[in-house]
């Protein structure tokens, strides 16, 4: 086994991590639960050639935290995905996230994976990235420089890689309450009920008025574009209508085509479009009330 | 840290992983490395009271913790009662993956001192078996259960 070598750092404040990452930036990587960091490492690939440190993050207390305002949940970067999946506010206001958090890896993996982790290491098929995009959440990015937010729509540069600076740490997750009456979904597709990662999966939103029109809608699939987003074409076929087999297929349809659009046409597209298709309608019709969320 | 009750102190490489020091350091050869990239649990240990994988858990994210291997779950000569309930039921085979499963099945135990059979499966669920199907090593950690709610001590 060849591991990279490095030197370890470990900072027991942000602003003595901010310092580390002024000082040594693209020389560094963070590494909070190291679920993902500590594989990479191992692999000691050419991609690792300049980072001759480690800063562990880990023992940053004020990074862990989930915290209720009048307006938002506020999640601190270092929260695993159990204390996620655990937490009765998660569990209350954002169940989807909840939903996303107890799936990823295994109870081993969600007791070091955090949530700041898996948004930075920024996979295609993070879980929890679709979630927090249906969510409309904000990232608190802090420096030397200062705090900075920033939308979790706009951070991702490329499969692998988010926006964020060398110099800049991921310090806080702020998501707002969603409007009462919403109904949040998170499916996922994978070989396995555990140890899986997704192969394909859907964070889904909506909220219908007092006639049953839907009046919120929003869609993000993930692991089927490269960059997670809202797919506001499908999102938009349902906006003002009451939903009925043929609406929901037309959705499924929207959705199939933008990833297709996106992607291109694979050897698996035949097999990933009905798919895709229908797990965006199965996502629908949980939060539509049509179908048990247990099936 | 301290493992299994002890305080120990150890000198390692900065890329050293708490596997590496339980093993190598310690002797502590109880706890098996199956994968090396948390597929497979078998390194899996008790850090503050949760089951991780001792492969993704660099030497120096341990410092000042508590940790349980499979080594510290009886300080005596006689057997833990899931050790017991292991043999009982035949859930080992080739036991590469015990001590994982002993210490993620200790684990819930420690916190669900009765679990339901969904409950157990969870707790296994980042567990691999080759050998023996599951079936046995689930009954076993309801069998320990049980054992444990009869005769607690």
């Amino acid at each position: 086994m060849k591991m990279h070598k490095f030197s370890y750092l470990c900072p027991h404040s942000v602003a003595e991590a901010c310092a580390y990452l002024a000082r040594y930036g693209k020389q560094a990587k963070i590494m909070a639960g190291g679920t993902d960091l500590i594989i990479k490492l191992r692999d000691a690939g050419p991609e690792l050639r300049d980072v001759a440190y480690v800063i562990d993050i880990s023992f940053l207390d004020e990074l862990k935290m989930i915290r209720e305002t009048s307006g938002h949940i506020i999640v601190g970067a270092l929260t695993t995905h159990e204390e996620m999946a655990d937490s009765p506010v998660i569990r209350g206001y954002l169940p989807s996230l909840a939903q996303a958090c107890s799936l990823v890896g295994s109870p081993q993996i969600r007791n070091r994976g955090t949530l700041g982790g898996n948004i930075i290491n920024a996979s295609p098929a993070a879980d929890t990235v679709p979630v927090l995009l249906s969510l409309d959440a904000s990232l608190s990015v802090t420096s030397l420089a200062g705090e900075e937010t920033v939308g979790m729509g706009d951070i991702f540069q490329q499969p692998y890689r988010t926006k964020i600076k060398p110099e800049e740490l991921l310090t806080k997750i702020i998501i707002p309450k969603p409007p009462a009456g919403c109904k949040m979904v998170f499916e996922k597709l994978a070989r396995r009920n555990s140890l899986a990662i997704s192969r394909m999966n859907v964070a889904v939103l909506i909220k219908t008025d007092q006639e049953g029109r839907v009046s919120l809608a929003r869609i993000v699939p993930g692991s089927v574009t490269p960059l997670p987003q809202r797919f506001y074409g499908a999102e938009e076929i349902l906006i003002g209508k009451q939903p009925d087999a043929g609406l929901l297929h037309r959705v499924g349809e929207a959705a199939a085509g933008e990833m297709i659009r996106q992607s291109g046409v694979r050897s698996s597209t035949a097999y990933k479009k009905p798919v895709l298709h229908n797990l965006v309608v199965r996502a629908v019709e949980k939060a539509l009330g049509v179908r048990k969320v247990n099936e | 840290m301290v493992v299994n009750g002890h305080d120990v102190q150890v000198s390692v490489a900065p890329n050293a992983r708490l596997l590496d020091v339980l093993r190598e350091e310690l002797d502590l050869t109880g706890t098996k490395e199956g994968c090396g990239i948390g597929e497979c649990g078998a390194c899996t240990v008790i850090l503050e009271g949760k089951p991780v994988n001792a492969c993704l858990v660099l030497a120096g994210s341990a410092q000042g913790k508590h940790i349980q291997t499979v080594e510290g779950l009886t300080g005596q000569e006689e057997l833990h009662v899931l050790q017991k309930s292991f043999l009982k039921k035949s859930a080992v085979q080739c036991g590469f993956c015990t001590p994982g499963m002993l210490m993620s099945a200790k684990a819930l135990l420690d916190q669900v001192p009765r679990p339901t059979e969904e409950e157990v499966k969870r707790a296994v669920s980042g567990n691999l078996c080759r050998c023996t199907g599951y079936k046995q090593i689930v009954e076993a950690i309801l069998d320990a259960a049980q054992d444990d709610g009869k005769n607690p001590s």
